[in-house]
C-alpha cells in the first residue's frame, strides 16, 4: 500500500540546514493498522507531510498502491485522507461546510457528498453542532471535525495524526472502535499518537522514529515481548537511541 | 480534470464573498456611486465633452476597471494569505489538483466576485444614465481578462508576504499610483507630450482604453496593442504563478 525509500527531507539552507527526515523506509502493507511513534520532532509529522503533499521531500520515494506522491501527485492523493496534527482549516467554517468544501475538492459528487456529510456529523456526534462556527468549537469537536473532513472522501490510505488529542475518554473509546472496525473493513491506517495505550490497542504494526531516524520496527507482539507494554519498550528504546545520539 | 474540485473552490471563494459583503460588494458599489456622482455629475456638468461623449460615458468605464481591479487583487491576495496564515491551504494541496487547477480555482473564484463588482457598479451607473455597451461580449472578455491579471499578482502578493501590511504594499505603491495615472479620470490629449508618451507606456492605460472602447466605442490607444499586452500578461504571470507552486514557494516546507 504504502513504500516510503530512502526517504530525506532537510530544511534550511547551508549553516542553518536541520535534517527533520534521515533516510526512512518504510512498508506499510494494505489492511494494516500501524502506528508510528517518537518523541516531539523526531520527524513523524514531516514523513506524513511529505506523504501528503504538504511538505517536499529532499530525496528518496514514496507510493502508494505503487503511485508515486512527486511524479503522479493528483493521482496518489485521491488515495490519501489526513487528519492532522494542527487544525489547518478556516476557523470561520462550520463542520458541515468543512466536509462539503473537503468533499469536493475530492471530486465527490453532491447526492453523494451531502450523506457522506450526514453520515459522519452523525458518527461523530456532530449534530448540535455542524453550523456552528469552527472557532467557536471546543478541542474534542474540533478534531471530531477533523476526523470527519479527512473520512469524507472515503480514502484508501487514512493518515491520523494525534487524533484523539484533547478528545474525551468516552469519545476517544468510540473513536477506537470506529477505527477498529474500518480497518476491519480493509482500511489501511497510519496513526501516530502520544497516548501510547491507543497504539497498543489499535495498532498491529509499530515503527519508533527518533531524531528523524527509525530506530525500531515490527509487530506490536514483537515490542511487548516479556511482558512489557508499548510505553516500556517505546521508552526503552528511544532511551537507548539518545544516549547514543 | 477535477471540475467538481474547482466548482467547489469557486463557491467557496463566492461564499466567502457573501460573508464579508460589505466589505466586498457594499463597499466598492458606495465608492464607485460617489466617483460617478463626483466627477460624472458634479464635475462633468461643467466639462464638455471629450471624444465626442459626455464626461460622465468617459469615466464610468475607468471608475469600473477601479473597481474591478480592487476586488479581484484584493479577493485572490485576502484568499490565499489568509488560507497561508491558518493554513487552510494545506485542504488544497493534498486535495487532487494539478497547480494549474489550484490556480485556476483562485482566479476563477476572484474573477466571479469581479463580475459581481462590475454588475453592480453597472446597474449603479444606470441610475447616472452613464452605461452604454456598445459590445457586450468584448466588455466581459476585457473585464475577466482584467480580474484575472490582477488576482494572479495578488496571489504572487499573497506568497511573498509575510504580515498584512506587506498586503497591502503593491496596492498603495504601484497598482493605485499607475490606474490614476492611466487616464481613467481624463483623456490623455489633455496632457503635455511628454506626459502622454509616458502614459503610452503604463499597461493601466491600455486596460482602461480596453473596457472603454467596449462600453462607449471610444479608443485613445492601439486597442490590438492593447489586446496583445493583457493577453501577454494574462499568460506570463500564469506561468509565473504556476512555477512559483509547483516549486511550493512559501506554501510547501
Amino acid at each position: 500500500m504504502l513504500e516510503i525509500t530512502n526517504l530525506v527531507k532537510k530544511y534550511g539552507k547551508g549553516k542553518d540546514e536541520k535534517t527533520a527526515v534521515d533516510n526512512v523506509s518504510l512498508s506499510i502493507p494494505k489492511g494494516s493498522f500501524f502506528g508510528l511513534l517518537g518523541p516531539n520532532g523526531a520527524g513523524k509529522s514531516t514523513t506524513i507531510h511529505c506523504i501528503t503533499g504538504i511538505a517536499q521531500p529532499t530525496s528518496g520515494t514514496i507510493t502508494i498502491d505503487g503511485t508515486d506522491v512527486v511524479k503522479d501527485y493528483k493521482e496518489a492523493r485521491t488515495k490519501v485522507g489526513l487528519s492532522p496534527q494542527e487544525f489547518n482549516v478556516d476557523i470561520f467554517a462550520t463542520p458541515e461546510q468543512l466536509m462539503d468544501y473537503m468533499g469536493g475538492y475530492y471530486g465527490v459528487p453532491a447526492k453523494e457528498r451531502q450523506e457522506r456529510i450526514d453520515e459522519m456529523i452523525e458518527r461523530f456526534d456532530l449534530q448540535d453542532h455542524r453550523h456552528m462556527k469552527f472557532q467557536k468549537l471546543s478541542g474534542g469537536l474540533k478534531r471530531r471535525a477533523m476526523l470527519g473532513r479527512a473520512l469524507i472522501h472515503t480514502p484508501d490510505l487514512l493518515i491520523l495524526d494525534e487524533p484523539t488529542a484533547g478528545v474525551d475518554v468516552e469519545q476517544r473509546h468510540d473513536l477506537w472502535e470506529y477505527l477498529k472496525e474500518m480497518n476491519e473493513r480493509g482500511k489501511t491506517i497510519i496513526l501516530t499518537s502520544h497516548y501510547l495505550e491507543e497504539i497498543q490497542y489499535l495498532c498491529k504494526d509499530i515503527a519508533i522514529i527518533n531524531h528523524g531516524r527509525i530506530v525500531a520496527q515490527g509487530t506490536k507482539e514483537s515490542f511487548m515481548k516479556d511482558g512489557k507494554s508499548v510505553e516500556d519498550a517505546y521508552l526503552a528504546i528511544t532511551r537507548e537511541d539518545n544516549k547514543k545520539s | 480534470m477535477n471540475g467538481i474540485g474547482l466548482y467547489t473552490m469557486i463557491r467557496r471563494e463566492v461564499q466567502r464573498t457573501f460573508r464579508v459583503v460589505v466589505q466586498t460588494l457594499i463597499a466598492p458599489v458606495i465608492s464607485a456611486a460617489l466617483y460617478i456622482f463626483i466627477f460624472g455629475t458634479v464635475i462633468g456638468s461643467k466639462i464638455d465633452s471629450i471624444a465626442g461623449v459626455p464626461y460622465i460615458s468617459f469615466v464610468f468605464p475607468g471608475v469600473l476597471m477601479l473597481s474591478i481591479i480592487n476586488a479581484s487583487f484584493s479577493s485572490a491576495s485576502s484568499s490565499l494569505y489568509f488560507m497561508r496564515f491558518t493554513r487552510g491551504l494545506e485542504e488544497i494541496l493534498i486535495a487532487p489538483f494539478s497547480y494549474l487547477e489550484m490556480i485556476f480555482g483562485f482566479v476563477a473564484g476572484s474573477i466571479a466576485r469581479s463580475l459581481m463588482v462590475a454588475f453592480l457598479i453597472l446597474i449603479t451607473g444606470l441610475f447616472f444614465g452613464a452605461v452604454t455597451l456598445v459590445n457586450p461580449i468584448a466588455f466581459i472578455l476585457y473585464v475577466s481578462a482584467i480580474a484575472a491579471i490582477f488576482s494572479m499578482l495578488g496571489l504572487i502578493v499573497a506568497l511573498w508576504a509575510e504580515s498584512f501590511e506587506q498586503l497591502t504594499v503593491l496596492n498603495t505603491f504601484v497598482i493605485t499610483p499607475l490606474t490614476y495615472l492611466g487616464g481613467i479620470f481624463y483623456s490623455i490629449t489633455m496632457l503635455p507630450e511628454v506626459a502622454q508618451t509616458i502614459t503610452l507606456w503604463n499597461p493601466f492605460f491600455y486596460f482602461a482604453d480596453g473596457i472603454r472602447s467596449s462600453m462607449i466605442g471610444v479608443s485613445e490607444a492601439d486597442t490590438t496593442f492593447g489586446a496583445f499586452l493583457i493577453i501577454g500578461l494574462v499568460v506570463g504571470l500564469a506561468s509565473l504563478v504556476n512555477h512559483l507552486f509547483k516549486i511550493g514557494w512559501k506554501i510547501r516546507s
